[in-house]
């Protein structure tokens, strides 16, 4: 391209033209406008059910952040574009979020392909995404602009295998893993501390996330003879390794990642799922007075529902979201500089939670080690299954 | 070895759930020569009446089973009648791709009324395991396999034995001569569609019950896995149904005992691309079956195109050359890029498909290679980006090529389908050959756009790069179709005897024309790598494929500026509805069937 003479006129034009509108509108808005966040996330296709979920901690969070008194006395709003989680869809929702002056960082999205995808732009565009439930090892390499306070797999996995070699005894183990980024770079720090607290792992096996017969799966489990099965799932398809796992008569424990802590893991495993083991961020009679908030008022909000991680993390982003634009104001790079500021912002996933500058995540996520007993999660007595 | 007496049993329990699906498939097939692809999301609305059945009303079982069949073969009769009888004198493309509308628009709606949440749906049969070998098998596993081959028999006996199965029988081989014989060819279809909609719904129930779980998602796994049975046990042929479906579980399960459980999708599809191959009828078709398709090229509908005058094609792109020096949000742009990119796409999709007749349902596939090509070239051996994205477009020419080639000698449906397949190995060799691909971790930080040195990193300059990189794509693919080789294409897609007693080798151009599609693909798939700078296994899915088809359509087959003109719009329409998020979906499956039904040949008609 030769004409970059042309180019510079008609960006300079552009943000003129942006400046200006800007500024008419800064003028107006100091008062009563809300000050908006982008969300970026699927509310269709294949993982529309995790979007829903973000909205409810979401409007939860809100309901909190306005009940006292909003940002410096205005309002805090988020505006939610479907992207299917398809990179197609969320590159043209980052161009939207960055042209548009009144959004002043972004949230999400929910895939690896469909939030690095857009981290270019976002980046160029000088916005803060802000991915919640990014683990991908590479997702805040992306630039400084990139912040998550998605729990790094590098801290969880060692603590669920300190759970599963050194507190319940397995010594070898078989680990069923989701065959996605997430789950790969998971079984990859699990399988690591595993060997290192001194367990054997006989047998590693990835599936796709359409997957729902494990039947055959877990006959090669069985001819490994291991002593533990852990998986690294989700709660829909952990309920379905749960399940079969039962049925085909395997007896030995099962302990799971923090990802499967949703009520619709006892719902969808019933009776099989009795005895699994796992870690969490939270649970419900943890004493800690933010986890005890949340969880009365998602209840009294959706009727009674038990909120799940999924809701956690998005309440959580919320929150975060509100301090950061507390310190950083509407201005996008003060927001961007105030990640490295913030401190100790209250969390039902972290107790405190501070960015590490370095990283541009959160380290040390609390740990809970639970056990469902009666068809409901209780935090571990101790005693073996 | 008593692990291989497992293996075994687990995949007839598998294969006995494929095959309810694939059953009502085969029936379908049977009678109207149509894969069903909405067969899996009648699947989906049985599974959930289902649940509204045992959990909110608390029917016994027999009740639920009555009430899910009677329910689910009303949906089926809805379907016939308001989704296909009027698609009966069009082209035998038209009721296919009203089926792949009809599955968006069922699907939408029960993910609107229920929300995508996975629901729990418990099984009414009591808790009892007989041992069998090293697993068990508990009574539903029977209950399956009784209502799978029940049905199987009774549909046996309907169609040898009963007046209106004969006249199914009558219809299936010859529609015409049945109708000269005073049979009511739309009763047997509605028969036929009610049956089939019936056992879908119980199976959506079993299986939900088997799993205690359903969600809005299943249908579509559904929909693949029973198509792939069916077309390996013979379409049409319900017997023949039933042995592939336990034939594809087999397959799975030994394939998970050797390779492990992340290749177990990689062997059934195999399996379909090595059936479709060898016997491209299914492995129990009789020799004295008629054809699958007929001989000459009625798949497509002729018409004739809309001539665009020159000046104002020139107008348009001197339109669009110039958009950036407006004042237009970056937005716009990035929407027109995300067009031009699927304009390519669609371009290749549109040679390929209506240019030559080969209708691909795997065409993101191509894309993937390109992407991935470009995208380990720049990074493993700092290829300059724009020599990167040219190597992906070769590779994609030729190793696209290479792998539908096999497939050559296949028509209609059989080529959409082995596309479809080959379009799933890619994807699932991607995600498993990690040494190369890097798995499901995918690849990241690959580099920005750049052209001798110049790093093309805004908007303006990627919209213009794509933009003129479709333009030069397209003015190729008008020279191809104005030369004799153009003729030469739509010869064969019109009359491939003709066309061979002409002495063109049919091989020999459709290569051709997968290589020039090969290439505009996959060189849009390595632009879209170094502009997203992150790729994995599901960048480039099924659902890309579909879109690329649907565009295509749009716009005309063989047409390339329909090819244009419908990924504009299919691009556009969703950003314009994104006010109305959640029923997106719905709506693009509505403007598909309405398209099929009023203008099967699409906007600009076909060349």
């Amino acid at each position: 391209m030769s004409n970059i003479d042309r180019r510079t006129l008609v960006k300079a034009s552009l943000s003129a033209m942006m400046a200006g509108a800007a500024f008419s509108r800064a003028a107006f808005a100091q008062s009563s406008e809300p000050i908006l966040l982008g969300v970026s996330g699927p509310l269709t296709g294949p993982n529309a059910q995790y979007g829903t979920q973000w909205k409810q901690g979401f409007d939860l969070a809100l309901d909190e952040i306005q009940a006292a008194g909003g940002i410096n006395g205005r309002k805090l709003a988020y505006q939610f574009e479907d992207s299917q989680s398809d990179p197609r869809q969320s590159v043209a929702i980052a161009q939207k979020f960055v042209s548009d002056p009144r959004i002043v960082m972004e949230l999400g999205d929910f895939s690896s392909p469909a939030s690095m995808a857009a981290s270019p732009i976002y980046q160029r565009g000088g916005l803060v995404q802000f991915g919640f439930t990014n683990s991908h090892p590479d997702f805040t390499k992306g630039g400084d602009f990139m912040w998550s306070t998605s729990v790094s797999q590098a801290d969880e996995q060692p603590l669920l295998a300190a759970y599963a070699v050194k507190r319940l005894g397995l010594k070898k183990l078989a680990v069923l893993h989701l065959n996605t980024d997430w789950g790969r770079t998971s079984r990859d720090h699990f399988v690591k501390a595993a060997k290192e607290y001194g367990a054997e792992v006989a047998v590693t096996e990835g599936y796709i996330a359409e997957e729902r017969d494990f039947r055959s799966t877990l006959v090669r489990v069985r001819d490994a003879s291991p002593d533990g099965l852990i998986l690294i799932s989700y709660y829909s398809d952990g309920a379905l390794i749960a399940r079969q796992a039962r049925q085909v008569g395997l007896k030995q424990t099962i302990c799971a990642a923090s990802s499967v802590y949703s009520p619709k893991f006892l719902e969808l495993g019933g009776e099989a799922v009795e005895d699994v083991h796992l870690g969490t961020r939270y649970f419900p009679e943890d004493p800690r007075p933010e986890v005890q908030k949340f969880i009365a008022g998602f209840k009294k909000k959706y009727n009674g529902q038990e909120p799940d991680a999924f809701n956690a993390y998005s309440y959580d982003a919320m929150n975060m979201a509100a301090a950061v634009v507390r310190i950083g104001g509407t201005d996008r790079r003060a927001i961007r500089d105030a990640f490295a500021k913030v401190k100790d912002v209250s969390s039902v996933i972290f107790g405190q939670a501070t960015f590490d500058v370095e990283s541009r995540r959160v380290k040390g996520a609390m740990n809970a080690e639970l056990v469902v007993r009666k068809g409901q999660f209780a935090l571990w007595d101790g005693k073996p299954t | 070895m008593s692990s291989w007496l497992d293996y075994t049993i687990n995949g007839l329990i598998v294969g006995n759930v494929y095959a309810l699906v694939a059953v009502g498939l085969a029936l379908i097939f049977g009678v109207s020569r149509l894969i069903n692809f909405a067969q899996g999301s009648i699947y989906l609305v049985g599974a959930y009446i289902g649940w509204v059945a045992v959990v909110q009303l608390h029917t016994p079982l027999p009740v639920t089973i009555i009430v899910v069949a009677v329910a689910s073969a009303l949906v089926g009769l809805i379907i016939e009648r308001f989704g296909l009888r009027p698609l009966q004198n069009s082209v035998r493309i038209a009721p296919l791709l009203a089926t792949i509308g009809i599955s968006f628009v069922l699907d939408q709606l029960v993910m609107l009324t229920v929300s995508p949440n996975p629901r729990a749906l418990p099984s009414q049969l009591p808790d009892i395991r007989f041992q069998i070998g090293g697993g068990t098998i508990g009574p539903l596993d029977l209950l399956i396999a009784g209502v799978g081959l029940a049905s199987a028999l009774l549909l046996f006996v309907f169609l040898r034995y009963s007046k209106l199965g004969w006249a199914v029988r009558a219809t299936a081989q010859d529609r015409d001569a049945a109708m000269q014989m005073g049979v009511d060819v739309n009763r047997v279809n509605q028969a036929v569609f009610g049956i089939a909609a019936a056992l879908g719904g119980v199976s959506g129930l079993l299986v939900g019950m088997y799993y205690n779980q359903i969600d809005t998602a299943m249908s579509l796994q559904a929909t693949l896995k029973g198509v792939v049975a069916e077309v390996v046990g013979g379409a049409g042929n319900v017997p023949g149904a039933v042995i592939g479906s336990l034939l594809l579980g087999l397959v799975e399960s030994y394939g998970v005992a050797v390779f492990g459980t992340s290749y177990r999708n990689l062997f059934a599809f195999l399996l379909l691309v090595v059936v479709l191959v060898l016997r491209p009828n299914g492995l129990f078709a009789s020799a004295r079956q008629a054809p699958p398709e007929p001989l000459t090229g009625t798949f497509i509908a002729p018409s004739r195109p809309v001539r665009i005058p020159r000046w104002a094609l020139l107008v348009a792109a001197g339109l669009f050359a110039v958009l950036p020096f407006f004042p237009v949000s970056f937005y716009v742009l990035q929407t027109l890029i995300n067009a031009w990119l699927l304009g390519m796409l669609a371009l290749s999709l549109t040679l390929v498909a209506g240019t030559i007749g080969q209708v691909s349902l795997g065409h993101a596939a191509l894309l993937a290679i390109g992407a991935y090509t470009s995208a380990l070239l720049s990074l493993t051996f700092s290829a300059p980006v724009g020599l990167a994205i040219i190597g992906g477009g070769l590779m994609s020419a030729a190793l696209g090529t290479a792998l539908i080639s096999p497939s050559f000698r296949l028509r209609g449906h059989y080529v959409s389908i082995a596309t479809l397949a080959i379009g799933e190995i890619v994807s699932l060799v991607i995600l498993n050959w990690e040494s190369v691909t890097r798995g499901p971790i995918g690849i990241s930080g690959i580099p920005p756009l750049s052209l001798f040195g110049y790093e093309l990193i805004s908007p303006i300059s990627i919209y213009w790069f794509s933009f003129i990189v479709m333009v030069v794509l397209a003015l190729l693919q008008g020279r191809l179709l104005g030369s004799h080789l153009g003729r030469s294409f739509r010869a064969i897609r019109d009359d491939d005897v003709a066309a061979r007693a002409y002495g063109l080798s049919l091989n020999r151009y459709k290569s051709l024309a997968f290589i020039f599609g090969g290439f505009a693909a996959g060189v849009s798939g390595g632009i879209a790598a170094h502009l997203y700078s992150y790729i994995n296994h599901e960048t480039f899915n099924t659902q890309q494929s579909i879109l690329a088809l649907t565009v295509v359509i749009l716009g005309g087959l063989g047409n390339v500026v329909g090819a244009i003109l419908g990924a504009v719009a299919l691009v556009g329409l969703p950003e314009v509805f994104r006010i109305a998020a959640e029923y997106r979906i719905l709506i693009y499956g509505i403007v598909l069937l309405l398209l099929v039904r009023f203008r099967p040949q699409g906007l600009l008609g076909t060349i």
